[in-house]
């Protein structure tokens, strides 16, 4: 079925399509799938996935019969269960959680950088079917923990939330995807960082080989605030983890890290941005990857200094190992830059284990399978013990051992 | 015989190193082996070591009455042989101390001795690095990373004297070290040596050949061992170089 018939028979389940603005931009975006009008071949975010999978889908969504849970325990520590990508509305003095609103899908649907190259944001605002916003009230200092499950199989979530984090507050946000089941998420996070706030985003992927993830976060950063992303990806299944930033005010921060851990057959597509539009910011772009088996991983790394952007700091790196002769990693840097008083450097090493490194330890008398397992834990070593969330360091080190424990 | 090399020939990338070397080491002795750049030492601790980018053309190594072809690199550590490395590998992100724990424990498992835990452990790395002037901090680091030239070879020799082997191999161990480092170094091996333990020291120079007191010297020209004898060839090379030999 093509796009538009797809939308048409489902136009009744996705969010506002009532609306005439928003039915105008959908236009367009089907416009832009129907006349095929992108560039496959050059196309980024297209690597090692077959598009059509993804755009001759079978649309199928359930409103959750269970309502979403919310629990705020400890004093400024919320967990919310999202089910099938919706969550309820609730409030108090620190923080307020909604439903998205037409206005919602309007701010961000004007981004021609991601609407003319990321086909999958833009499949996203066509069938938009599940989503919530939360606001971080002024000068607060929040936890909040979000699960993230689907109940069925063959569900095609396609999913936005917004998380705005007003002036002079924090939050610290971790966000799980371990599900089971046969489906597809799609998930586009906007988030907004006004003055002076801060968020440190982790994301915890642990899906079946059959749960195929799709995640986009745009987020922008005014005067003195900074956002931090730490993924991890752990899935059997496909991920897709592409990260737009963009410094629109000076002295503001973006920190993305990623680390993937691939086997059997499986692929992983990475993205980071940023965008430096204004004086004295700061981005980091670190990736790393282990790849098992025959599986797969593209990671583009793009930083845009414009040129108002002055004393710009602006780092990427990406490493990789491969375990396998038969896996793959493609990395690429890239750095433009219009403004003549900035510091930025990029770099990329991928490779098998250094095994020179692996003799020396086995001289040691350590066992090959130990030496290789205590080298790829020493490859990540840095991410790791930065992580200063103990429940978070706890979950992540578990999964790294189940993923050890499979290499031989 | 504790070390039995027997008519030994390896090539690397289709160039032949070693070429029928033999060289026999009995328990509680002190060899060394001198000779000039290139002309193999390093192949031969490397191979003994197990290292597995050689092929083996010809000959036999027994081991402690293994043959060493039979072992694999863990297994002759394990046995009870140590490579003091010339160059040792920066490994960032492995600390010192797990490894060397974990190191220790898998040489005992082997022999069937009980496991040291880890209160044990760190008081003999501490004593250990002690004698050897190494700062405790030293031993929170990574593996050889960051380390100075002098500060790698120190923390050689006190993995090997934690690991207590009965065949060490040294190579070219005073290279880059000053004159206090090699004194340390030195005092370290010779702590270390009983008439149970065997070393095979392999350097260009008389100079560390001073400190541990070796009871034969080999000269090894062009994959082969051209000399043998005592102390005084040492000092022969001293005064005339490798080029009478070669």
């Amino acid at each position: 079925m093509n796009i538009q018939d797809n939308y048409l028979k489902n136009k009744k389940n996705i969010f506002f399509s009532e609306n005439k603005d928003i039915q105008s931009h959908r236009e367009k975006l089907i416009n832009i799938f129907e006349n095929d009008r992108f560039d496959k071949k050059n196309n980024e975010s297209l690597k090692n996935i077959n598009l059509k999978n993804f755009i001759d889908f079978k649309y199928k969504y359930l409103i959750p019969e269970e309502k979403s849970v919310i629990n705020n325990n400890e004093k400024n520590s919320y967990s919310i269960v999202s089910i099938n990508g919706q969550c309820s509305s609730y409030k108090d003095d620190k923080i307020e959680i909604t439903k998205i609103l037409d206005e919602d899908y309007n701010d961000f649907s004007k981004n021609d950088i991601i609407e003319n190259n990321d086909h999958f944001v833009n499949l996203n605002s066509l069938f938009l079917n599940s989503g919530f916003k939360i606001v971080i009230k002024k000068n607060n200092n929040i936890k909040i923990k979000i699960s993230n499950i689907i109940t069925d199989d063959d569900l095609t979530i396609f999913q936005k939330n917004n998380y705005i984090c007003e002036e002079g507050s924090s939050l610290n946000l971790i966000e799980e995807y371990e599900n089971r089941n046969n489906s597809t998420s799609n998930i586009l996070n906007v988030i907004k960082l006004e003055k002076n706030s801060k968020l440190n985003h982790f994301l915890i992927q642990d899906n079946s080989p059959n749960h195929n993830l799709i995640i986009t976060t745009h987020s922008s950063c005014k005067n003195d605030s900074t956002y931090t992303q730490k993924v991890y990806n752990f899935s059997e299944g496909y991920v897709r983890n592409f990260h737009y930033s963009e410094l629109i005010e000076a002295n503001s921060e973006a920190d993305l890290q990623g680390i993937f851990f691939l086997k059997d057959n499986n692929t992983s597509n990475n993205k980071t941005f940023v965008k430096h539009l204004a004086e004295d910011c700061k981005s980091n772009q670190v990736y790393k990857g282990i790849l098992n088996d025959r599986s797969k991983a593209t990671y583009f790394s793009n930083t845009h200094v414009d040129q108002v952007a002055q004393r710009t700091e602006g780092y990427q790196l990406s490493k990789g190992v491969l375990l396998s002769d038969n896996a793959s990693y493609f990395s690429k840097p890239e750095l433009k830059i219009y403004a003549d008083d900035v510091k930025c450097s990029h770099g990329s090493t991928i490779g098998p284990i250094d095994e020179n490194a692996i003799f020396y330890l086995r001289s040691r008398g350590m066992s090959k399978i130990a030496a290789t397992k205590i080298l790829i834990s020493s490859f990540i070593n840095e991410e790791l013990s930065s992580i200063d969330n103990e429940q978070m360091s706890e979950i992540i080190n578990k999964k790294l051992v189940r993923y050890l424990s499979k290499v031989k | 015989m504790f070390l039995e090399i027997k008519d030994l020939s390896v090539k690397i990338e289709n160039k032949n190193i070693l070429k029928r070397l033999n060289l026999n080491i009995n328990k509680g002795e002190v060899h060394a082996i001198m000779g000039p750049n290139g002309s193999g030492k390093s192949t031969l601790a490397n191979v003994l070591a197990g290292k597995e980018d050689y092929e083996i053309l010809n000959g036999r190594i027994n081991f402690k009455d293994n043959d060493l072809f039979d072992l694999n690199i863990e297994e002759r550590a394990q046995e009870g042989m140590f490579l003091a490395f010339q160059y040792p590998v920066e490994i960032p992100g492995v600390n010192i101390t797990p490894f060397l724990h974990s190191a220790i424990n898998s040489k005992r498992k082997r022999m069937n001795e009980e496991e040291i835990d880890n209160l044990s452990f760190a008081k003999l790395l501490k004593s250990k690095a002690n004698d050897l002037g190494i700062n405790i901090d030293m031993l929170k680091r990574s593996v050889n990373t960051g380390f100075s030239g002098g500060e790698k070879k120190r923390y050689e020799i006190l993995q090997m004297s934690i690991l207590n082997p009965d065949l060490a191999i040294l190579d070219e161990t005073d290279s880059g070290l000053d004159i206090d480092a090699l004194k340390i170094v030195t005092d370290g091996v010779n702590k270390l040596k009983t008439n149970d333990n065997s070393f095979l020291i392999i350097t260009h120079y008389q100079k560390l050949l001073n400190y541990i007191k070796p009871d034969y010297v080999h000269v090894m020209v062009n994959g082969s061992i051209v000399k043998s004898g005592g102390s005084e060839i040492a000092a022969e090379i001293e005064k005339d170089g490798f080029q009478k030999f070669q």
